[in-house]
Order: C-alpha cells, then structure tokens, then sequence
C-alpha cells in the first residue's frame, strides 16, 4: 500500500476518484481489526471495516489533524467493532434483571478469613456508604452504580437501557463518585487510605 | 447488601475520583493521539493526564484504548 500524509488522504478520498484510496483504508481498516481483536469477532471484521469506512468518509470534516489520519481512522473502526460487539455479548440482560438478579442473591463474604481490623474497618466503610447512597445519591445514580461500577456492564449499555448516552452517564456516575468521596472524607475514612488498606490485607 | 468484593470495587472506583474529570467523549476526541504518544515511547501519563485519569476510571474507554493501541502497533 502507498503510503500518504493526512492531507493526501483527505484529498484523495474528497476527490472525483477515491476507489484507490477507499480499496487501501479498507485494507487498513481489516488489518488493523484483526491486529486488535484477535479471534473475537474474525467473521464480522470484513463488516465493521465496510461500516466504518462510511463513517468515516462521512465524518471527513471532524477529523482534526491531531494524529495520524489512519490512527484516526482505526480509532473509529474500533468503536464500530466494540459498539457491536458490546450489544451482541449483553442482549438479553435487562437493567431491571440485573437489579433483582443481584437483590434476590446477594453477594456472599467469599474472601479467605480477614483480620480481625479488616472486618471492622470493611463494617465501617460499609455503613458509611450505605447511608451516604441512601441519603445522598438519586435513584439513578444508584441504578448506575450497581450496573457500571458492582456488575461490570458497559457504560453505553446501561445509558441506553437508562434512556441517556455514554457521556452523560460517565458525567452522573462521576457526580455519584464525588459526593461518595467527600462523605467518606468527611467520616474520616479517607477512600486512598481505605484503598489502600484493603489491599495489605 | 454491599459484600466485600463489591465493596472493594466501590472503594476502587471512589479513591480514583477527581474533581475535574473529562466525560467519554472528550476522551474519544484525543485517544488516537495518546496511542500514537504511547506507541511512540513516551509517557502517556504526564503527556495527557485528563485522559490518562478517564481511562482509568471508565472500563468503556480503557477497552477501546487497548484496543486501538494493538491496532496502532499495526502493522
């Protein structure tokens, strides 16, 4: 493949005949997935790299020069790859499911035997936190934090079973974070240190 | 209601909170020019800390960047 700077790229794909360029981004774009997903997805590469290649002859104009035009390019044939791959692996979990999946089981103590400081240190901190989800976080916050932060779903799935985007949910997860840390620090339970004591132990 | 295991990721994901905190997209915007800074041998760190801090608290982003950097490294 020839190589191109950014600006080459952009002329050749915004001109009267992309078919070399858009042949040789295609060819980068398949690379550069099967490079980065390994075996995950080897029979839908060839359609990630087709859909992000229209978003990415669509979206000419937001590209900013700050990289590389083909680093640039691959960043959004990863999010199609991801985006998809995230959807297919979580589609049958509802948010309401989770929630009372988790309700219904609980979480069992499965840690080896800790200290005797450690299980009062954990029933401190557990309290604390109790009361400050309770009292300070919205109803939403505390969904999202059950979902994103104990369950490990995707942000973006969760914000669209939430009705909202990804950023939005990152913007009020990091609103709960923050009331969480100042009530802890306010308890003197410093969240670094309590870190920090949780993993010597 | 909160075991020790989840506990742990609470207490993990508070201690790791700053004030100012870039949100996904912003984090989206910038990260093919932290790969390159990676791959290039420098510090991503220091290089652009607001979206070294993002990465690290949010799974979404951090698993896009992994993936981008295998990319970047290609061929």
């Amino acid at each position: 493949m020839r190589r191109r700077t950014n600006e080459q790229w952009l002329t050749e794909l915004r001109g009267p005949d992309p078919d070399e360029a858009l042949a040789d981004l295609y060819d980068l774009l398949v690379g550069g997935l099967k490079a980065a997903l390994g075996g995950l997805a080897d029979a839908n590469i060839e359609d990630f790299a087709q859909e992000a290649l229209l978003k990415i002859t669509r979206n000419l104009d937001s590209f900013r020069g700050e990289s590389r035009f083909t680093t640039w390019a691959k960043k959004i044939a990863m999010n199609v790859a991801l985006t998809e791959l995230k959807r297919s692996r979580w589609r049958d979990v509802s948010l309401q499911d989770l929630l009372d999946r988790r309700a219904a089981t609980g979480r069992g103590m499965e840690d080896p035997q800790p200290t005797t400081e450690q299980v009062a240190l954990q029933n401190m901190v557990r309290a604390e936190l109790r009361d400050i989800i309770d009292e300070d976080l919205t109803a939403r916050q505390r969904e999202a934090i059950v979902a994103v932060i104990l369950e490990g779903m995707p942000i973006a799935e969760v914000a669209t079973r939430m009705g909202t985007n990804q950023n939005a949910l990152y913007k009020l997860l990091h609103d709960a974070r923050k009331k969480l840390k100042r009530r802890m620090e306010a308890a003197g339970l410093p969240p670094q240190e309590v870190l920090a004591a949780f993993e010597s132990g | 209601m909160l075991a020790r295991g989840d506990l742990y990721k609470l207490v993990r994901a508070v201690a790791g909170t700053r004030e100012a905190e870039i949100g996904c997209d912003e984090c989206f915007d910038q990260m093919d020019r932290l790969a390159e800074i990676e791959v290039s041998g420098s510090d991503a760190t220091t290089a652009m800390p607001l979206v070294h801090d993002h990465l690290r608290n949010c799974e979404d982003c951090h698993e896009a960047y992994e993936f981008l950097l295998k990319a970047t490294r290609w061929p």
